[in-house]
């Protein structure tokens, strides 16, 4: 369908705005950033700060802890989350379709939160800490690389256990009685069909875990303490207190870049090779396990799930009791809110408004994109899909940087203002967006739009008139989710905020710092209401776009 | 009434050539079918005149109006659809009213036309049921009468019946072709089940790689195909290879299959090879009443029985395969040893060169 003078101009059109959309605040801001990394002070092109940052034992350092995080997080996601996504899928485990709502909500739930109420819990002066020094027994350290690991363990096995289980769901149930019935054991089936056919699954969500760690901002903020991380030493670098050095924040973020596109392209160039068997026409049958095995596998995957929630749960209790000074008392009470907003409703509005702006603008864009790659392939449309993935590789925190050096000056100046972290979270979320109106659009038979085209509306009206409202019960949806996570956005926040618009994230990171734990609780906990909630409301609709959720 | 025109088209897909320099013209209220086995192009070809697949090269004309560039919301075209598609978030009266809205016709006009285009397809009037609530048959009637209703210069159907059960399929292709009839359309009708192009069509373009093989009418293209491909594509004609041998002014000696067969006329210079058609139900068994001519030994191995008609599978003296079928009644009781006698008419057996 790309005629020239029409169907093609209108996707042309489309192609055209959103790649000059993404090249503005995208492409643009990380030429800034690269810039800045290779000009001296005179403008002149220089390695200095490379050199400066790798010969450096400390920043090395960085490079390393935070891929070493990644790589480890990687691992322990892919051990919890395959097993969990086996048994899901073939096992008689009770409350399964509960299981998987719940399992899917530590991707939106704000990773800093849970990091939080790790200290909360374990920290210097954790709750549980306490107890246990109180009976005399010295509980291990959760700073530093073990708590960081095991928070990002817990908040990106989603990541892979989502798409893996739907990978299990597609293997056609004939397709595992054909190599059982040409005399293949159930283990060796398993191994030679099932499991090269899932794999691909496995390793693209692995992937994503690697740079999600990798890029993360808010969790090593919380439990790095002074250890070096990447995403923390590109921040304090360019904004810190102490002897700002933009080339050198440049240089890491050209590293960390670097590192997590080159993640990036690894998944893409290992999916396009490998897409078995997706549409099962009937799903394969629960495996009839003894009692013990049942029990079992029961046991893991509740465990598993409530164990990734319990910080958040905690969070939110703790959030009701009372608190004196620092100390703890078990008093219920409402007193730790009336604190936190007895400042102002302000951060609270600003977070609401200003995901709901990047909400809208983020799918006002990315329906028309992601209806574009669902239908067309071209060249554009390819150039477009790689740059409509590139926010996934780019850290918050190093877009930040770039929106900041790019837009200070000269026109237009953004910075400051409200408009540039509406720009940052459309950015950052403009995949999921465009994921999820791709996924409902390849559920529209494309003969409804050449039946509208052939009895005359142009491709345009036919999108509006025809189109839109076919896709906006999905769009809902993918909607719902941006908003969730731009709520729970901090990475690009934290550099791009103004006193006038801080957000709760920046209120709850500034509280942590403070001494009054109870108001750092219940802003964790106005989080997470406003990210759990929406996401379990839609969470039928999302299913339905089959994973459009990553 | 607008005659379609195709000179030359040209759609390529990489290295695949889906449309290879076809050309033909459909007169004005002319019923044309294309026809062929899967990926001959059918469909692409189709859509090229729609709109919705470029034109390479070549060119395509509705009457004396070039249309390869005009944009496809722009041609007038009616297209049905395999899957319908009835627009599932409108009612039948809104899918019916559909192409009138973007006409800008008036309210008024909308209402008759669309209680006319609705009776044409024999649906209630006022209909406001939704698709879902509608069975394949209806769905495609309704996508016919929102076809019908714009007054298409030209109809378009890309095998508009074969989601639809065998009894269904065959009442709706009679109203499908009354219907063009009497509004004296020009259509372009695709499919791959010859019967259907065989009942359906005033003429017929059989494809092959994206090329016509041939283009006659029903009668033409079934008893004269000009090529052994036409003739095993329509209705599953024997098709033996042999050797040509003698002509005795009349006929021509052809061994084949470990037998000798007589065909009418010259099939080849003595020695060439050739590809007999012989069709299964232009043999009769030896014994019948009303049977003569040349006859030919057979051994019977399977006979299916069809209720009207009864299947002979058979194996030449060389095993080569030959089917037969006859009128259910007769009895094919083979001798002892399985042989069985075939009588055939030189006049129905036609040879092409072999490749
Ligand atoms: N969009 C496309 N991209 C690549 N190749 C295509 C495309 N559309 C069609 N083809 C190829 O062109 C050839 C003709 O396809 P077409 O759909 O026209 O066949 P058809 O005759 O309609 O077959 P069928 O009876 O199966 O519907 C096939 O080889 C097909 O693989
Ligand atoms: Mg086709």
């Amino acid at each position: 369908m790309t005629r020239p003078g029409s169907s093609g101009r209108f996707h042309g059109g489309i192609s055209l705005l959103a790649l000059a959309f993404l090249g503005l605040f995208l492409l643009y801001p990380l030429w800034f950033v690269l810039r800045s990394s290779v000009q001296d002070e005179a403008g002149a092109f220089t390695l200095a700060a490379y050199a400066q940052v790798l010969s450096s034992r400390y920043y090395v350092g960085s490079l390393g802890n935070s891929l070493a995080a990644g790589a480890m997080s990687m691992a322990l996601a892919s051990l919890i989350g395959v097993p969990l996504a086996f048994c899901l899928a073939r096992l008689d485990v009770p409350g399964r379709p509960l299981l998987l709502a719940l399992a899917s909500v530590p991707i939106v739930l704000p990773s800093f939160v849970g990091a939080y109420a790790l200290v909360l819990l374990f920290g210097h002066a954790g709750i549980v800490t306490a107890a246990l020094r109180s009976m005399g027994i010295a509980a291990g350290s959760i700073y530093g690389m073990a708590g960081i690991v095991t928070v990002f363990t817990l908040t990106l096995y989603p990541y892979v256990l989502l798409p893996t289980l739907a990978g299990f769901r597609a293997v056609d149930a004939s397709m595992e009685e054909a190599a059982r019935n040409l005399g293949a054991s159930r283990w060796h089936a398993f191994r030679t069909v099932l499991f090269p056919i899932v794999a691909p699954s496995v390793l693209a969500g692995a992937l994503l875990v690697f740079i999600e760690a990798l890029e993360n901002f808010g969790v090593p903020a919380v439990l790095a303490e002074d250890r070096p991380f990447l995403a923390l030493d590109i921040f304090k670098l360019f904004a810190g207190e102490s002897d700002p050095n933009v080339a050198a924040a440049g240089a890491l973020s050209v590293l960390l870049v670097g590192c997590t596109v080159v993640m990036l392209l690894l998944q893409r160039a290992y999916l396009a090779h490998r897409r078995f068997a997706t549409n099962a026409r009937r799903g394969a049958a629960l495996i009839p396990v003894s009692r013990r095995w049942r029990l079992l596998a029961t046991a893991f995957c509740w465990g598993v799930v409530l164990l990734s929630l319990l910080p958040f749960a905690a969070v939110v209790v703790i959030s009701f009791q009372h608190f004196q000074g620092p100390v703890l008392s078990w008093q219920p009470g409402l007193g730790n809110y009336r604190n936190l907003l007895k400042g102002s409703y302000r951060p609270l509005a600003n977070t609401l408004a200003l995901a709901s702006l990047a909400a809208v603008a983020a799918t006002v864009l990315g329906a028309p994109v992601g209806y574009v790659l669902a239908r067309q392939r071209s060249r554009v449309s390819a150039v477009l899909s790689i740059v409509a993935t590139m926010p996934f590789a780019v850290s918050g925190t190093v877009l930040g940087i770039g929106l900041v050096i790019a837009f200070n000056d000269g026109w237009p100046v953004l910075t400051g203002g409200w408009l540039i972290l509406v720009v940052a979270y459309v950015v950052r979320k403009l995949p999921l967006s465009v994921r999820s109106a791709s996924a409902i659009v390849h559920q529209i038979d494309p003969a409804l739009e050449e039946a509208s085209i052939s009895l005359g509306l142009s491709p345009t009206r036919t999108f509006l008139t025809l189109t839109v409202p076919l896709m906006l019960g999905g769009l809902a949806g993918g909607m719902v989710l941006v908003w969730v996570t731009a709520t729970a956005e901090i990475s690009s926040t934290i550099v791009l905020y103004s006193s006038r618009w801080t957000t709760m994230t920046v209120m709850m990171l500034q509280s942590l710092e403070g001494t009054a734990p109870g108001e750092a609780a219940a802003a964790a906990s106005i989080l997470i209401l406003f990210t759990a909630a929406p996401l379990l409301l839609v969470y039928r609709l999302l299913r339905r776009q089959g994973g459009s959720l990553l | 009434m607008t005659a379609i025109r195709l000179d030359a088209v040209v759609r390529t897909f990489g290295s695949v050539r889906a449309v290879d320099a076809i050309s033909a013209t459909i007169a004005e209220g002319e019923l044309f079918t294309l026809l062929g086995p899967s990926g001959c192009g059918k469909t692409t070809l189709l859509r090229m005149i729609a709109g919705f697949s470029d034109v390479e090269s070549g060119s395509i004309w509705f009457g004396d109006q070039r249309i390869d560039q005009v944009p496809a919301h722009r041609r007038n075209v009616g297209m049905v659809f395999q899957s319908y598609a009835v627009f599932p978030n409108l009612t039948v009266e809104q899918n019916v009213a559909y192409g009138l809205r973007a006409r800008r016709v008036s309210r008024r006009d909308i209402r008759d036309r669309v209680a006319e285009a609705l009776a044409l397809v024999q649906l209630p009037a006022h209909n406001t049921r939704w698709p879902h609530e509608l069975s394949g048959g209806q769905l495609q009637r309704v996508a016919i009468a929102r076809c019908l209703v714009i007054k298409p210069a030209v109809l378009l159907f890309d095998e508009p019946l074969s989601n639809l059960d065998a009894q269904l399929r065959m009442h709706m292709r009679v109203e499908i072709r009354r219907l063009q009839k009497s509004l004296g359309l020009t259509a372009i009708y695709v499919t791959h089940d010859q019967e259907e192009a065989l009942a359906i069509s005033d003429r017929i373009a059989v494809l092959r790689d994206g090329r016509i093989e041939q283009v006659g009418t029903p009668e033409t293209i079934y008893r004269a195909p000009q090529t052994a491909f036409v003739a095993e594509f329509m209705g599953s004609t024997n098709i033996i290879l042999g050797v040509a041998a003698g002509f005795d002014g009349s006929a021509t000696t052809v061994a084949a299959g470990g037998a000798m067969f007589q065909v009418r006329g010259r099939a080849g210079a003595p020695g060439a090879k050739v590809l007999l058609s012989i069709r299964p139900e232009t043999m009769r068994l030896a014994g019948c009443p009303d049977a003569g001519g040349p006859t030919l030994a057979v051994r019977l191995q399977l006979r299916e029985f069809l209720g009207p008609l009864l299947r002979l599978h058979a194996a030449l003296p060389d095993g080569t395969p030959i089917r037969v079928v006859t009128l259910g009644g007769q009895g094919a009781q083979p001798a002892a040893d399985g042989t069985l006698n075939l009588i055939y008419d030189p006049g129905q057996i036609i040879a092409y060169p072999a490749p």
